[in-house]
């Protein structure tokens, strides 16, 4: 355990710079997600065909082994070692949990809620906008909060296709037979990983509108 | 003013039409109410009026205008539309829930502020107390009148109600239909309201129109559909009891007579020879304070036989239940005659003596109504 | 796109395959028979306080990546293809008992009440009422869990397990794709086919009336 405190703290300045890696991919990954997801969830939400297409295609990807698609994308000339592989495979791992949470949380609010509103002579847009996106907010952003705790255990393996980051201490530790180097890094990674869920359910419990979280008996 | 012309819709993917070849019309301050068993195709009538959906063929029609001219949009914003499941947003508060059309409309805040008190008060609700609240925190009856002041909150001419008093408990609903219909005789807008209860059809409907697997079976007043079934459909959804279903049509007040005599407590010895000088059937024991307080048949006094005032009044007083208030309804009457055992009952407006009502002018009543 | 290397990569595909496939059913059968039966107690009456805590423990576990399970197996329990599949029960075990719990929770306790009240037994009530309704969550469990093992297992080469992870580490040292490809390719088709199958057997399993749920 001090052996394991004292190679963190000799290391600090490149686990840091790993660690500072490790947050860009998952910040990048995030950032490419949420212009493609959202919108592409939105669209699916009112086209049951294209759905079940797109929610097919992601659960697909979604099953595919993270080592086997990160490996795949380094065959492909343009993509290669590093960033543009990880980038394109966190992305793609993304679809699933953000494309299907856009549409689920559109999809639950209430239909006669809808009814009533374009009864009303809501149009399309403002249903959208004044309606469906802020009671799906806390269903999208659980999306994103899968995600990016996702991302951040997922990225570490693209230490294998040479990205400098966190998940470069399990490899290198376990290919020199490092324990504390392997440790810093198994401990590290699940640790952020575990943060990012406790703060981002916090924010995510923020979002619930406040008309859904009262009762009568109040 | 609303017409449907020789209107079908057939869903898609559907062979059978949900509404077939319905020709109806609405006179503009009526109610017309939609009846029929589940299915029968009435919310679908109800929601192409308002173009949630298109019909398949033929014209509707509002104050003569073709309404696949109007813009869809804009035409909603001018009918008032109260569904069954209510539909409040549940992130809004009730103020919010109740301003959306004035808010389409553009209107300004202090109007829009004023309405929505206006309607809180109207729909029986403190204004202050609800305004800032949320769907979830009222009551089902309470959401009820909420979504109904929502679709009132632009005064549209025109209301499409779909089994908007359905979610409630008898009771609450009850509550409902009478405000409702308070409200409705001041501000005279043109409804359809839809319903699968016979009864509710009756107590709201200027008219009303029974449907049967997407056809119209009949079109007419209570009255009319109650007194000339069309067919065995309308007799059996009408129910064996249609003749006290047509009672309920008829204020007790209607019928009252004025065939009785007032006695007082020194003139129960001469009783029989009061009444017959007045030609009265019945006569009612006032009390010193002049309120009625029993009531004597012929009948009754033929059975006493010997004229003895205590026997008499003992037998009046009996009766001192044997009143009903004259705002009450024919089927009311008839329950308290079965329950007192009487054939008449006297009618009061308030305190106020006003009259009798008997047992054969109910009947007479009846007669007469069938055979119009 | 080297013929002769394809080949040869293909050729240990039957081995290493055979390796993954005994990796992933061992683990989920041993995940399984421990998760099973702890979510069960965890749910009867006299756990039920202690059935909640553990089901948040479990859900802040699910930000466990399963990278640094097998990481972590490593300094423990060594090298080889037993602490590979003990890292792979561990990374089943959250999931499975997880939706276990939650789907015993999930039943409605009218249901439960009117069994009981017609003279069920406990034991009777849990076999013939609550089992039955929570099995297409506990199999949805069960589907993730493979999932997710069969994407460690390839993780597992790095530790010494063997498995389709061999043929693709190969690759990636070399830079060879055709390696990578067929390692990839065939990881992915066994995760397909796993999460299809289980898809199968969760609809089948959903009792009918259950199976168009809104
Ligand atoms: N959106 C729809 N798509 C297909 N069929 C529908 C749809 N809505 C209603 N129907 C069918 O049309 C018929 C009439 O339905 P509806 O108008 O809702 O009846 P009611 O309101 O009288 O209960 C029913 O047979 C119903 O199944
Ligand atoms: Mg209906």
């Amino acid at each position: 355990m001090s052996n394991l405190l004292k190679y963190m703290v000799e290391n600090a300045s490149i686990i840091l710079d790993y660690a500072s890696t490790h947050f860009s991919l998952i910040f990048s990954a995030v950032a490419i997600s949420l212009v493609l997801w959202i919108p592409l969830g939105i669209l699916i939400s009112r086209n049951e065909r294209l759905a079940s297409i797109v929610l097919g295609i992601a659960n697909t990807i979604f099953c595919i082994p993270s080592l086997a698609l990160f490996s795949v994308f380094v065959t492909i000339p343009f993509f290669g070692l590093g960033r543009p592989s990880s980038l394109l495979a966190l992305v793609l791992y993304a679809m699933m949990p953000m494309v299907i949470n856009v549409y689920q949380g559109i999809k639950v609010v209430d239909k006669s809620v809808i009814e009533a509103a374009k009864g009303m002579g809501m149009n399309s847009r403002r249903i959208l906008r004044e309606i469906q996106l802020p009671l799906a907010a806390p269903v999208m952003f659980a999306g994103i909060r899968i995600t990016v705790v996702m991302a951040t255990g997922i990225a570490a393996i693209a230490a294998y296709i040479g990205e400098r980051n966190l998940g470069r201490l399990i490899t290198e530790g376990l290919t020199r037979y490092h324990v504390e180097m392997i440790l810093s890094g198994a401990i590290l990674i699940p640790l952020i990983a575990i943060l990012f869920d406790t703060v981002l359910g916090a924010v995510e419990r923020m979002l619930v509108p406040k008309g859904l979280k009262v009762s009568r008996s109040k | 003013m609303i017409e449907l012309h020789d209107v079908t819709k057939i869903y898609a993917g559907q062979t059978v039409p949900a509404v077939k070849n319905l020709t109806l019309k609405i006179k503009e301050g009526e109610t017309c109410v939609f009846v029929g068993p589940s299915g029968c195709g009435k919310s679908t009538i109800l929601r192409m009026i308002n173009r949630m959906i298109e019909q398949t063929s033929g014209t509707i029609l509002i104050n003569n205008k073709d309404i696949r001219e109007a813009d869809p949009d804009r035409l909603r914003m001018g009918i008032g539309y109260v569904i069954q499941q209510i539909g409040l947003l549940p992130h809004r508060t009730i103020a919010e829930n109740i301003s959306i059309v004035p808010r389409l409309y553009g209107w300004d805040k202090e109007r829009i502020r004023k309405r929505v008190d206006e309607l809180l008060e109207l729909m029986g609700l403190d204004p202050d107390e609800t305004r800032d609240k949320f769907p979830a925190q009222l009551s089902g009856g309470q959401m009820q009148r909420v979504g109904v002041a929502r679709a009132m909150a632009a005064d549209p001419p025109i209301m499409l109600m779909d089994e908007p008093f359905g979610a409630v408990d008898p009771i609450v609903r009850g509550h409902l239909q009478d405000e409702f219909l308070k409200i409705q005789r001041e501000m005279k807008k043109t409804i359809c309201f839809v319903t699968h209860d016979i009864n509710e059809a009756i107590k709201m409907g200027d008219t009303i129109a029974i449907f049967e697997k997407g056809q119209l079976v009949q079109h007419g007043t209570p009255q009319e559909i109650l007194s000339k079934p069309k067919n065995e459909f309308v007799r059996t959804f009408i129910g064996t009891d249609r003749v006290v279903k047509m009672l309920t049509l008829f204020q007790v007040r209607s019928i009252t007579k004025d065939n009785y005599s007032i006695i007082r407590e020194n003139e129960l010895a001469n009783i029989r020879q009061k009444m017959d000088d007045e030609g009265a059937a019945v006569g009612i024991l006032m009390n010193e304070s002049a309120k009625p307080c029993g009531l004597i048949t012929r009948d009754d006094l033929e059975k006493a036989g010997e004229l003895n005032p205590e026997k008499i009044k003992e037998i009046a007083c009996g009766k001192k239940d044997a009143f009903i208030d004259g705002d009450l309804l024919l089927n009311d009457a008839l329950s308290l005659m079965l329950e007192w055992n009487c054939d008449y009952l006297g009618v009061l407006d308030g305190a106020q003596l006003i009259g009798i009502v008997s047992f054969d002018d109910i009947r007479e009543c009846v007669r007469r109504k069938e055979g119009e | 796109m080297n013929w002769e290397r394809f080949l040869d990569a293909l050729s240990r595909v039957p081995h290493e395959l055979s390796i993954h496939v005994i990796m992933v059913l061992i683990s989920l059968a041993v995940a399984i028979a421990i998760s099973l039966p702890i979510g069960v107690i965890l749910t009867r009456p006299r756990f039920r306080k202690m059935g909640a805590l553990v089901m948040n423990i479990l859900n802040l576990f699910q930000a466990f990546p399963g990278m640094a399970i097998i990481a972590l197996t490593m300094p423990v329990l060594g090298m080889g293809l037993k602490p590979a599949i003990g890292a792979l029960v561990v990374q089943a075990l959250l999931p499975i008992a997880r939706n276990t719990i939650a789907g015993l929770y999930g039943v409605d306790p009218n249901t439960k009440e009117a069994a009981q009240g017609m003279g069920m037994s406990e034991r009777k009530v849990l076999f013939e009422v609550e089992l039955p309704l929570a099995m297409p969550v506990i199999l949805a469990g069960i589907r993730t869990s493979a999932v997710y093992v069969v994407s460690v297992g390839t993780l597992a080469a790095y530790i010494g397990g063997g498995g389709l992870g061999d043929i693709i580490v190969a690759g990636l040292n070399m830079l060879w794709a055709e390696f990578i490809i067929v390692g990839a390719g065939f990881g992915a088709l066994l995760a397909i086919f796993f999460e299809r199958g289980l898809s199968y057997l969760e609809y089948k399993f959903t009792p009918p009336g259950f199976t168009i749920t809104k």
